[in-house]
């Protein structure tokens, strides 16, 4: 029985796939219940067939979690992704697994005095992390506008709600800088804007993340540099962490992602950038593919004023140090006990 | 974006100041760089960080490698193939000062000016026009594409005049405090001059930006001040501190079935 209900992704001959994709929510989902004897019936049956894709895919599914994989499971897992990926984008891509380096703790510094809220942080993230695009767009970094704020005599009546309800008091201030009150839709001619400023916010990367705590499959995890890290074939898109994640730094892929062949980055690691699939979360990883191979992270590279800084936390002379033994810097929501590795910094 | 710098018209102006006749041949040779350039202009042309200031052609580094992917909606470069590309050695900063001991590499500016290749012999050649140390401003009818207004030039609030930066005598250079020349591909050090906090944390790493490897004993682009800032018209902006406003990029999608953001404008 449920050797038919498998949805499996076909590769067409033109290399497209079709839509109904193969995630271990689905997995999962179809085969409860079903007797590890049926299983193999069906692995064999796979096996038999001329389909080289559908081994892989079924291949994946037997995957274990990254974590516990031996170095031959993972090489053999990189083999297979890299062979499904180049066929399905057409050109050569590569699936990294370089582990952490020893010595080294990521840590991340944004003046937020000197962002203008040009979203060019968010766009080149996209270039270099293969989100979703289109009706599915899928951004890591969200850009706040904030109201600088002030006292005015103009507004000493006002009090909001108007009329009944709760009096809150009059409301001669502005709010300044209240995280519920900022935009991101904002989209005037030139930024920035006066009066206001910019917080960008992404994963925090923080040392002790909420949203590890409450994965019930253990795929998201703290890698020994810092990063916080999903291992896509083991999410079973339950959302949880999104939930627990006080800084709005999780994307769930409700559909099927879209990232057509030219916009494909093919310098992937197996953590960070390789496409995903349908009902699996992701989320910033300070550009793991990159900074593992000692380059800054896209969105430190693009930003125009040079509000990013990047670097080892454990080396004494790098950027994020300098700033943080420099400048006047804080946690957002330090109050949360989370620890984030992203520092906020004003000159 | 094209550049929107009109160097032909500055050329033209100028020869009409001076009643030049006709144009010498330095000059006539210089169109025809110009005009090169000017083709060269035709094809994709992305900014880095100011716009008319830093501009990139876009090519291939190499088999299916752009050298730079850039915005469709704004034309800033959104992401650099290969982060050296075109720069090289930052040269003689004081590297004692620097305690990283990484490899500097810098953009040159001459790259990006039409001027200074020229300017020390088709205009300013050292006898003619006569070299004028008076740092005293005074209206001026050329450059005015650069400085609309040379008495309310837009750096200093009023202290400082062109003779301040640019050296009297060798037109492409500028000049430091002691009188001494300072190459166009260092402005830095020129800035650096009356900007001292700022040069400090500029060479920590702190102000400005680098590209290409993180570590601190990593090979970095570091951008130059100019390549920030113009420093004809450091007082422009919204803010007022030297940035100039640029347009942003495509706001987020909403979410499903939401018709507009207005939930999220203020009520004020
Ligand atoms: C604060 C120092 C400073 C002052 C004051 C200043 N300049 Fe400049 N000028 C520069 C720098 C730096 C550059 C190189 C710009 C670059 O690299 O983009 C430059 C470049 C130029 C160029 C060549 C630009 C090109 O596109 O080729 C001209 C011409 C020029 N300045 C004229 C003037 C005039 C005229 C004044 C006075 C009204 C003036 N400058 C005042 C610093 C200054
Ligand atoms: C001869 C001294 C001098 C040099 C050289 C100089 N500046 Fe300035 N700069 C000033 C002064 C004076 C001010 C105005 C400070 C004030 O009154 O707020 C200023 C202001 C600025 C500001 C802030 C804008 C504002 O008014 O708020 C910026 C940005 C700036 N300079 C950038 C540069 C850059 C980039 C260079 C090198 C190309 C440079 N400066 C070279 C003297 C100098
Ligand atoms: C990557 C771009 C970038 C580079 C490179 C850069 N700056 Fe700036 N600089 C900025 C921005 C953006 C601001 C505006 C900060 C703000 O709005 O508070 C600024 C502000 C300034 C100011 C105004 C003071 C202030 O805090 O508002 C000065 C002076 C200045 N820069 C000098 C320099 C000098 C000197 C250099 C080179 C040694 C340099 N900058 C290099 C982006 C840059």
């Amino acid at each position: 029985m449920a050797n038919s209900t498998i949805p499996l992704r076909n590769i067409t001959s033109t290399g497209g796939t079709d839509t109904t994709s193969m995630t271990r929510r689905s997995f999962v989902k179809n085969t409860s219940g079903v007797s590890a004897a049926s299983l193999l019936g069906t692995a064999a049956l796979m096996t038999n067939s001329d389909e080289a894709q559908a081994n892989t895919e079924w291949a994946e599914w037997f995957q274990g979690n990254y974590r516990l994989m031996s170095d031959d499971e993972k090489q053999e897992a990189v083999v297979r992704l890299e062979r499904r990926y180049s066929s399905e984008y057409g050109k050569k891509v590569s699936v990294d697994t370089k582990p952490a380096e020893e010595g080294v703790l990521f840590g991340y510094a944004l003046n937020i005095q000197k962002c203008i809220g040009c979203r060019r942080c968010a766009k080149a993230c996209v270039e270099e992390n293969n989100q979703s695009r289109g009706d599915q767009e899928i951004e890591w970094i969200r850009v706040l506008k904030m109201e600088k704020g002030g006292f005015d005599e103009t507004k000493m009546g006002e009090g909001y709600p108007d009329g009944y309800g709760i009096e809150i008091g009059g409301n001669a201030y502005s709010a300044a800088g209240v995280v519920g009150e900022g935009e991101h839709y904002y989209d005037p001619k030139l930024v920035p804007e006066e009066d206001f400023f910019y917080m960008p916010i992404a994963c925090m990367q923080c040392e002790k993340p909420p949203c590890v705590k409450v994965c019930p499959v253990r795929t998201t995890y703290r890698e020994p540099d810092g990063i916080v890290v999903v291992d896509y074939n083991w999410c079973i898109g339950c959302r949880m962490c999104i939930g627990a994640c006080p800084y709005w730094a999780r994307r769930f892929n409700w559909g099927e992602p879209k990232l057509a062949k030219e916009d494909m980055n093919p310098e992937t690691h197996y953590l960070g950038n390789r496409p995903r699939m349908k009902g699996v979360v992701e989320k910033c990883t300070f550009c793991l593919q990159r900074t593992r191979n000692g380059r800054y992270p896209a969105c430190v590279e693009v930003c125009p004023v040079g509000a990013r800084k990047f670097g080892n936390l454990l080396d004494p002379e790098s950027e994020v140090r300098r700033v943080l033994a420099n400048k006047r810097v804080f946690r957002m929501k330090a109050d949360l006990n989370t620890y984030p590795k992203f520092f906020y910094y004003i000159d | 974006m094209p550049d929107t710098r009109e160097p032909l018209n500055v050329f033209a102006e100028r020869a009409e100041y001076w009643g030049l006749p006709v144009m010498t041949a330095a000059v006539a040779m210089l169109l025809a760089i110009l005009s090169g350039q000017a083709q060269a202009q035709a094809r994709e042309i992305c900014f880095e960080s100011r716009e008319n200031a830093s501009a990139v052609v876009v090519t291939e580094v190499e088999e299916g490698l752009p050298n730079v992917k850039c915005s469709e909606k704004t034309g800033g470069v959104l992401w650099w193939g290969d982060p050296y590309d075109g720069t090289v050695p930052m040269g003689d900063m004081p590297i004692e000062a620097d305690y990283s001991q990484g490899e500097a590499v810098v953009m040159p500016r001459d790259s990006q000016l039409n001027l200074p290749p020229a300017c020390g012999t088709a205009c300013h050649n050292g006898t003619f026009p006569p070299p004028n140390n008076d740092n005293t401003p005074r209206q001026l009818t050329i450059h005015m594409d650069m400085v609309p207004d040379a008495l309310n030039l837009q750096h200093g609030r009023g202290s400082i005049w062109c003779l301040d930066c640019h050296n009297p005598e060798v037109r492409n250079k500028f000049i430091d405090h002691a009188g001494d020349e300072i190459d166009f591909n260092q402005p830095q050090k020129l800035c650096g001059a009356c900007h001292g906090p700022l040069y400090k944390d500029w060479r920590a790493g702190i102000h400005g930006k680098r590209i290409g490897e993180w570590a601190s004993t990593g090979k970095k682009r570091w951008f130059v001040c100019t390549e920030c800032h113009n420093p004809h018209d450091v007082q422009q902006g919204e803010r007022n501190s030297g940035f100039a406003q640029l347009v942003p990029e495509a706001p987020p999608q909403l979410p499903r079935g939401m018709k507009n953001a207005d939930h999220e404008r203020p009520p004020h």
